[in-house]
């Protein structure tokens, strides 16, 4: 089915976003990389009558290290773009590889990361990622900005804290502590070009004798919305890494996880998955902050 | 044998497709592109039930809707049934619109046409259908269960919801197995899969002043739609023509008349406007033709040595709510059953069942891959049993040039033995195997295939395949023919074919395909891999026709003596002995049309499989070998190698081969590891690309191919198929070396990670 009529409204600035969106409220939607948007408005799951474009606001696609050691992503910032960004690279390894396999190279080039996040669905491949880095989201209305850790984000399948009058104005992501190795893994029926049928990221922080200072688990495609997975941090919190004690905190992302079965995996392979991919990327992120720490 | 092999370094020429520069930049138009004055917009209402009677439909508000032109329901139309066999009348169970009852989720109702899509969209949701549910089956065992509801109680002749059987018994089984040393009998389960075709399926009719139909159709059977399309409108064939724009894939899903040619046509006569259907993605994948999931059962004894002594296989093919062209696939299945090998005493049941899923149909290999998924599998499990190399067992009973299946058919070449000797030498099958890393496998699957059916279930009066050449005096030449190029290459093989007989260049050949009011009348389309070999053979008739005119003619210009033979290069005709003796072509032309009176130098060909038994006039073989790795915690299987070495006669264009062998694999690969239909209650949950999952082309492995060298003397120049027969090997391939990876043994397709693992206790 085609697309229903709708009225384009190009703001200038994010507040005269705000303001449209204020006005028109539930009647409008607002588009980024229009990659989700679009395919529901053809589906007609959602007619807006009037549709924002984010595209003709100047100065929102960056991807920047701020003073004091954050790296700030805006809301026009493309999936192409983080794939490519050095310092995403360099110091959010894990969100560098979710994004390249976000998707399709066409989606990507056109699909922005935070778009992604706002879409809320549980199996994002990006969501995971950020919330090991200990992502804020920033967000704004006409009166004022709050700021959200973004496991509080997400409410649950397409559901976010997001208000009808609020915008995503930016990520912040703090860089992490030299000695710091984080991973992304994801099971897919395809190896290449697929969506996640479930994906885990870990992040794990050395002390100099070689102890967990900082651990952050987190499972994608399991729940109703992406989860951390506290309860393994804690168990591995001023721990020495060895096999077993990975073993255990993969036992409890297991247990943590509470996947449907549905026409892309059953439950139980699921779950069987949490605990192999949380221990690979245990495995990994390990070896990345002893590389690191060395 | 090889004297005619490269004739005018035509045949053998990796010529590339002469089609693909409009279709990579977008200019060629298929049936959804084109756009006619006044053109209506229509769509079709389908049925949410998977099993009811149909009690009102009441259509006021949608025709009533601004914009709306005509609705049209199963009791406005001549409510004649069609379906592909017509030899058989009985087994045409299809209407062109659903009248009393619907069968399954996507039986078709209602159609609208409207001045643009979403009016039609719109009216299709005013249109109120009352049913009354019947209880409705979806398996082959509820609906072989006593009691089950019978699917078309209106033939009176059906007892049960098998629509038709299929007997082979060649030989007495139960004693010829009591001469086996080793005996073993295996079920299977195969799945559904579909075509996922690129372009799904569009229609455009047009209606002239005098009632006479022109559609443009994605279709790879314009004869076959001719013919149903007229019988279903009530009107003579010739007044309806078919034309194929261009075609994105069909691989079996586009051969029969469908629901919406039918509505675009009727609409179109009753409003005076051209009205066109243009199916989404979701349509197809929802309620399309799929290859059909059977249960199977197979019993094989060997001797001690690994000679084969027989076979007994039973085929129950899930045929949906209608026939389609399941009847051949349960034909073809017990054919294939027999293939490959020498099994001296071979029975075969196959029953073709109805449930109330959408109808299966021809697909890609029509029967084999699932034949062959259990045999291939099964010659691998017996080996290991017998303590035999897979490929050594295979080599001791494969099918050779001469051999016979007493009264179905003879194997007129096979370099079947020489493809398993390649693959074997080429991937170091026996040390490879011997020495397995952890989690790596090597398998082997191989196949068979036909060049065309010799079997006429269309029951057409006409000749199997037919063309026209015109030749003329511009030293070109116009080739008009039904064959229809869907994707695989067939209008450059086919131009490849008349240049390289008529001695022109490839660019001197226009051609004309798949028009049935251009065309010459009969030629039964695309399928069953018959393109190259029967149209093929039909453009050498009228090659050689012409030919002999134009040797008339330089014979008298230059007074040859009779012994000379007149040879056809570089666009010229010329004594062979003595080439300045010769003319060009148009020149040799012009001399004809004048000795003529004006004439045209017009030919026709046909060819028709006479005294071939009753499968086929030619059969393709080879073996291919899967390099797999296995994640063993996770069970995601990835293909790292697939080597093939095949016999597919002459080759015409090796470029055109590798593309049919790399999409073959594709399809095998998606077949075995990924693709699957999630169905509920007769209902299909994954309806996007999403969510039915074809490989894309970073899921690709390394591909090594041999070409095994054999001559096919009923084939021209000596070639046969190289088309469906690619699709059927990869799964017993893959499967096997899941197995040397991992101790799986697929007996349940698709393999999947989940099966693995819980097949390892992991999960």
């Amino acid at each position: 089915m085609s697309i229903p009529k709708f009225t384009y409204l190009a703001p200038k600035t994010l507040k005269e976003a705000l303001i449209m969106r204020a006005s028109h409220g539930s009647k409008s939607s607002i588009m980024a990389g229009g990659t989700d948007l679009l395919i529901k408005m053809g589906l007609r799951t959602l007619q807006p009558e009037f549709v924002i474009g984010l595209n003709s606001v100047p100065e929102i696609d960056y991807i920047t290290l701020r003073p004091g050691g954050e790296l700030a992503i805006g809301p026009m910032a493309k999936l192409s773009a983080v794939v490519e960004d050095a310092e995403v690279e360099k110091n959010f390894p894990a969100l560098s590889e979710a994004a390249s396999v976000t998707a399709t190279v066409q989606i990507r080039n056109m699909g922005t990361l935070i778009g992604n996040i706002c879409n809320a669905s549980p199996s994002a491949d990006n969501a995971t990622p950020l919330m090991i880095y200990d992502t804020k989201v920033v967000i704004i209305r006409s009166d004022g900005e709050r700021v959200v850790p973004i496991e509080e984000f997400f409410k649950g399948p397409g559901k976010s804290v997001l208000e009808t009058g609020e915008l995503v104005k930016e990520f912040l992501i703090p860089i992490p502590e030299k000695s710091t190795g984080s991973n992304y893994q994801k099971v897919s029926t395809r190896s290449k070009v697929d969506i996640a049928g479930i994906c885990v990221s870990a992040l794990l922080t050395l002390n100099n004798d070689g102890t967990v200072s900082k651990a952050r688990i987190a499972l994608g495609a399991v729940a109703p919305k992406p989860i951390r997975v506290v309860k393994a941090e804690k168990i591995l919190t001023g721990k020495t890494p060895t096999k077993e004690l990975f073993n255990d905190a993969a036992k409890i992302a297991r247990e943590e996880a509470s996947p449907i079965s549905d026409m892309r995996a059953s439950a139980e392979y699921r779950k069987a998955m949490v605990e192999v991919l949380t221990r690979r990327a245990l495995d990994a992120s390990l070896a990345a902050a002893t590389k690191k720490k060395n | 044998m090889s004297a005619i092999k490269g004739k005018n370094n035509l045949i053998g020429a990796s010529i590339p497709r002469i089609d693909s520069p409009a279709k990579v930049t977008g200019k060629a138009l298929y049936a959804g592109d084109i756009i006619l004055p006044g053109m209506l917009h229509g769509k079709i209402l389908k049925s949410t039930k998977a099993h009811a009677k149909i009690l009102n439909i009441d259509i006021s508000r949608a025709l009533a809707l601004p914009g709306v032109k005509d609705v049209i329901v199963g009791k406005d139309t001549p409510c004649i049934k069609f379906g592909n066999w017509r030899l058989f009348p009985n087994t045409q169970d299809e209407l062109p619109l659903a009248v009393d009852k619907v069968r399954y989720i996507g039986d078709e109702i209602a159609a609208v046409a409207a001045i643009d899509p979403d009016i039609a969209e719109e009216a299709l949701s005013l249109i109120k259908v009352e049913y009354e549910e019947l209880p409705a089956v979806f398996s082959i065992e509820d609906a072989l269960a006593a009691g089950a509801p019978l699917i078309h109680d209106e033939n009176k002749e059906l007892k049960s919801n098998i629509s038709l059987d299929r007997k082979i018994d060649v030989g007495d089984i139960e004693s010829a197995f009591k001469t086996a040393d080793y005996i073993r009998e295996d079920t299977f389960v195969v799945h559904p899969h579909s075509h996922a075709y690129m372009e799904p399926c569009a229609t455009l009719a047009e209606t002239d002043s005098e009632g006479r139909v022109t559609i443009y159709t994605s279709t790879q059977t314009p004869y076959i739609v001719q013919c149903l399309l007229a019988s279903t409108l009530g009107i003579p064939e010739n007044h309806v023509r078919v034309m194929k724009p261009a075609v994105g894939g069909g691989f079996g899903g586009k051969m029969e008349l469908r629901k919406w040619e039918f509505c675009a046509a009727f609409m179109s006569r009753r409003t005076g406007r051209p009205v066109r259907f243009v199916l989404s993605r979701q349509e197809e994948l929802e309620s399309g033709r799929r290859r059909h999931g059977m249960n199977l059962k197979s019993k094989v004894g060997f001797k001690k040595d690994g000679t084969l002594v027989a076979k007994d296989f039973e085929a129950y093919l899930n045929g949906g709510a209608y026939n389609s062209m399941g009847p051949t696939a349960t034909f073809l299945c017990g054919n294939f059953g027999a293939m490959l090998y020498r099994y001296p005493i071979y029975h075969y049941r196959g029953y073709h069942v109805y449930t109330n899923l959408p109808p299966a149909g021809a697909m890609r290999g029509f029967g084999a891959p699932q034949a062959m998924f259990i045999s291939e599998s099964q010659m691998n499990m017996a080996a290991i049993d017998l303590g035999i190399d897979a490929i050594d067992l295979r080599i001791k009973n494969a099918m050779v040039t001469g051999d016979k299946i007493e009264g179905v058919t003879t194997i007129s070449s096979a370099g079947f033995v020489e493809s398993l000797e390649k693959v074997a030498s080429e991937t170091k099958w026996k040390e490879k195997k011997k020495n397995l890393p952890k989690n790596k496998g090597i398998g082997i699957g191989c196949y068979s295939f036909i060049s065309g059916g010799v079997f006429n279930w269309f029951n057409t009066q006409y000749n199997f395949s037919a063309c026209e050449v015109r030749a003329y005096d511009d030293g070109t030449a116009h080739l008009l023919t039904m064959s229809c190029d869907i994707g695989q290459g067939s209008d450059t093989v086919l131009r490849q074919i008349l240049a390289a007989d008529l001695g022109l260049a490839v660019n001197m050949i226009r051609l004309t395909a798949g028009d049935t009011a251009m065309t010459p009348k009969g030629d039964l389309g695309t399928w069953g891999s018959r393109v190259t070999l029967m149209n093929g053979n039909a453009i050498l008739d009228a090659s050689k026709k012409i030919k002999e005119q134009l040797a008339k003619m330089v014979s008298i210009k230059f007074n040859l003596n009779v012994i000379h033979d007149v040879a056809f290069g570089d666009g010229k005709v010329f004594a062979k002995a003595n080439p300045k003796y010769g003319m060009t072509f148009g020149e040799a032309v012009t001399l004809w049309v004048k000795a003529n009176r004006g004439e045209e130098l017009i030919a026709r060909g046909v060819y028709t499989p006479r005294d071939k038994g009753l499968t086929t006039p030619a059969y393709s073989f080879g073996a291919q070998v899967a390099e797999v790795d296995v994640d063993p915690d996770t069970g995601v299987v990835t293909v790292e190698k697939i080597t093939t070495a095949h016999d597919c006669g002459t080759v015409i264009n090796p470029l055109g081969v590798e593309g049919q062998l790399e999409g073959a694999i594709q399809m095998g690969i998606g077949y075995t590891l990924s693709e699957q239909f999630a169905m509920k209650n007769g209902k299909t949950l994954n309806t996007t690309f999403l969510d039915y999952k074809v490989p894309s082309a970073e899921d690709m492995p390394q591909i090594v191919s041999y070409k095994v060298d054999t001559y096919e003397k009923e084939g021209p120049f000596g070639a046969k198929e190289a088309g469906e027969g690619l699709a059927i090997p990869t799964a017993p391939a893959i499967s096997d070396a899941v197995f040397q990876a991992t101790g799986y043994r697929c007996k349940d397709l698709p393999i999947t990670p989940e099966k693995i693992l819980r097949s390892k206790g992991k999960i």
